[in-house]
């Protein structure tokens, strides 16, 4: 294969990454902006769909599928860090109800005019 | 592209670490961009979790995409997303030696992220112009546009910034003085801005 070859056969497959990309940011945008899924499951739904395309990311756009297992190791840490971070302060909030922000009410002004209560 | 078993992984991984010289196989300068993006996903991740943080201790919070408008959302997601694309195909093209084909996606990228800037300039404009400030905005927690102006604040910034750098390496393509691998670690951090958006896309203003 020559280098022309070469880089014609990597932009058929960025494209198709593209593709994918662009499905499932709709696809996000669809399950976020209806409300018709319970909120655990849209929450789940919307981290799996973020991680697939930070996989896709990645693996194709930033050349990790072909580089070392050890720098692969490497760019995955913060993403762990920031799960056992987030699951810290997760449990924390739920017991403990000293941490609120009670300054507000929970009633907001739509820009419309509308008044809305949670 | 050739996968390699497990087996033959952790026989690699193996001798990278018992005195191989570079356990990592790259370049100084590629290496040294990605412990670059490691350590600013590190910040990023920083503030997400903060903001996953407040919007677990706030008592309510506002319905995004009643504040923000959802097709404006999408419009420079898709944009920023399709740069990352046209950024990637910049990268084969330096590294087959196709300055001109280089040149011309480089362009591509520049002009998908000055959209998004834009974007972003007038989304903040309007955002502003409604009442919002880092301590009050309309809608009720003021904890609400704090963290739109930090997190969208700091990404945009990296859009900037990431600006100048393609707009560097593009001129430089252009008179021909560039390396496959100086597009290569230019496309890597602006991949990187991609990454960080697809986060902030889902976690600000979906869920």
């Amino acid at each position: 294969m020559t280098t022309h070859e070469h880089a014609h056969h990597g932009y058929r497959q960025y494209f198709l990454t593209w593709m994918w990309l662009l499905l499932m940011t709709v696809t996000a945008l669809v399950i976020g902006y209806f409300h018709f899924l319970p909120e655990g499951v849209k929450a789940a739904l919307l981290v799996g769909i973020t991680l697939a395309k930070i996989f896709l990311i990645g693996s194709i756009f930033m050349h990790l599928k072909t580089e070392r297992v050890n720098l692969v190791m490497l760019t995955f840490s913060p993403l762990l860090l920031s799960i056992v971070l987030y699951f810290f302060t997760y449990g924390e909030t739920l017991k403990n109800d000293t941490h609120h922000i009670d300054n507000v009410s929970p009633t907001f002004v739509m820009p419309t005019g509308e008044i809305k209560e949670h | 592209m050739e996968s390699t078993s497990l087996a033959e992984q952790q026989r690699v991984l193996a001798s990278d670490w018992g005195g191989g010289k570079s356990p990592f196989g790259t370049s100084w300068s590629k290496f040294m961009m990605w412990i670059f993006i490691i350590s600013d996903a590190l910040t990023f991740a920083g503030f997400l979790i903060a903001y996953g943080f407040m919007r677990r201790v706030a008592p309510a919070w506002p319905v995004q995409m009643e504040v923000f408008s959802p097709l404006l959302i999408t419009f420079m997601t898709f944009v920023l997303i399709s740069s990352s694309a046209v950024m990637a195909m910049a990268v084969s093209a330096a590294r087959a030696g196709d300055a001109k084909a280089a040149t011309r996606f480089l362009g591509l990228t520049i002009f998908g992220g000055a959209i998004f800037l834009g974007c972003q300039a007038y989304e903040w404009y309007h955002f502003i112009s409604e009442g919002a400030t880092l301590t009050h905005n309309p809608w009720g927690v003021p904890q609400f546009a704090a963290s739109f102006f930090v997190i969208t604040g700091f990404h945009g910034f990296h859009v900037f910034s990431g600006l100048t750098i393609l707009a560097i390496v593009a001129l430089r393509a252009a008179m021909g003085k560039y390396s496959g691998e100086g597009v290569e670690n230019a496309g890597l951090y602006w991949h990187f801005v991609d990454v960080v958006w697809v986060f902030v896309f889902a976690f600000y203003y979906l869920l």
